[in-house]
C-alpha cells in the first residue's frame, strides 16, 4: 500500500529511530560510535515496514515507537547470542583496549578473524607454502594415483568404481594408503603436534 | 687441525608409534635426522603365532614396519638396526634429502581430468 508521509512524519520517523538506537546502545553497553549504526539499522527496519502502517489506526510515531522497539528486541537477542558464542564478551574494532591508543582492528592479523577461528588458512605464507607443498607431493605420485586424487575432487568413490577406477574397496584401500604417503610429502598432520598430543 | 663433528640425535618415542606418525616424522625430518621407531625383534614381535604383542599393537607394528620400509624404498631415509642386547635391536630410520621432482600443476591436473570425465 501507497502512503503518503509530510516532512513531519519523516522527522518524527528520524528521531524516533534516533532515540531507539539511543536507547538500545545503552542497553547493550555499546560503545558511542555503534549508535549511528544501530539507527541505520532500524530506520531501514522501519522504512521497509512502512506500508503497514494505516493511519486510521494510530499515529506515525506510535506506529514506528512499535516497530522500533521489536526490532531492538531481534538486534539485541542477536547480539546477546553472538556474545554468549564469543565467550560472553563482545568488542568494538573502532575502540582502543585498555591502556592502548589504536583501535582494536588495527592490532588484529589476519590469523585473529572469524575464518581463522572456523579453520580456514588466511595467512598468505601458509597458502603458498600448502601450494607448494601441494605440487610437491603430486609430483611424486605415480601418474595413477595422480589421476585418482584429480578424480576424487569432482566425484565420489561409488562413482569411480562404476566408471572403472576398481572395486570400491581396492579404492578406499587405496584412499587409506594414499593418507599415508601424503602425509610422508607433507600433506597430512605434523610431527609435533603428534608428539604433542 | 680437528674438523667439528655433529652428534646425531635420536629420537625415541615414549610409546609405540603409529604408521601415520612415523610419516609425519619422515615429512618433517631434515637429512641426518634419526627415529627409533621399535625396539624389540621386529621380524618376531609382528608374528602372530609367537603372541608377543596384542592384536591391535602387533596389527600397527606390522603396518609401521611395512610403511618404514616403503619410505626406504621411496629414498625418504636409510633403516639401520643397533643391537641393544641378545635378541633387542634399536630400529632407526635416518632421513635422507627428499628426493627431487618437477612441480605438477594442480589446476592443470583437475584441468585435464575434467575434460577425460
Amino acid at each position: 500500500m501507497q502512503i503518503e508521509l509530510f516532512p513531519d512524519d519523516i522527522e518524527t520517523i528520524i528521531r524516533e529511530a534516533d532515540a531507539a538506537a539511543q536507547r538500545l546502545r545503552r542497553k547493550l553497553s555499546l560503545p558511542l560510535c555503534e549508535r549511528e549504526d544501530l539507527g541505520q539499522d532500524l530506520l531501514v527496519d522501519l522504512l521497509r515496514r512502512l506500508s503497514a502502517y494505516d493511519p486510521s489506526r494510530g499515529s506515525i510515531g506510535a506506529f514506528a515507537n512499535i516497530v522500533l522497539r521489536n526490532q531492538s528486541s531481534r538486534i539485541a537477542m542477536r547480539h546477546h547470542r553472538q556474545r554468549r558464542a564469543q565467550g560472553g564478551s563482545l568488542l568494538s574494532l573502532e575502540v582502543p583496549l585498555a591502556s592502548t591508543r589504536e583501535p582494536v582492528g588495527d592490532t588484529l592479523t589476519e590469523d585473529d578473524g572469524l575464518a581463522a577461528w572456523h579453520g580456514q588458512t588466511c595467512c598468505a605464507a601458509a597458502v603458498t607454502e600448502l601450494h607448494h607443498a601441494l605440487q610437491a607431493a603430486l609430483a611424486r605420485l605415480p601418474a595413477e594415483d595422480r589421476r585418482f586424487c584429480a578424480a576424487l575432487a569432482h566425484r565420489p568413490v561409488t562413482a569411480l568404481a562404476a566408471e572403472g577406477f576398481g572395486s570400491r574397496s581396492a579404492l578406499y584401500r587405496r584412499l587409506a594408503d594414499l593418507r599415508h604417503v601424503l602425509t610422508v610429502h607433507g600433506l597430512g598432520p605434523a610431527w609435533d603436534d603428534l608428539a604433542a598430543a | 687441525m680437528f674438523m667439528g663433528t655433529t652428534p646425531f640425535i635420536t629420537v625415541r618415542a615414549r610409546r609405540p608409534l603409529t604408521e601415520i606418525e612415523f610419516c609425519a616424522w619422515v615429512a618433517q625430518a631434515v637429512p641426518g635426522d634419526r627415529l627409533e621407531y621399535h625396539r624389540g625383534f621386529l621380524v618376531l614381535d609382528i608374528f602372530p603365532m609367537f603372541a608377543r604383542l596384542p592384536d591391535q599393537q602387533r596389527a600397527e607394528l606390522a603396518r609401521l614396519g611395512s610403511r618404514a620400509f616403503w619410505a626406504a624404498e621411496q629414498g625418504l631415509v636409510h633403516l639401520v638396526q643397533e643391537r641393544t642386547g641378545p635378541d633387542q635391536f634399536a630400529y632407526i630410520a635416518v632421513a635422507r634429502p627428499k628426493p627431487k621432482a618437477a612441480a605438477v600443476s594442480l589446476s592443470a591436473l583437475l584441468l585435464a581430468e575434467q575434460e577425460a570425465a
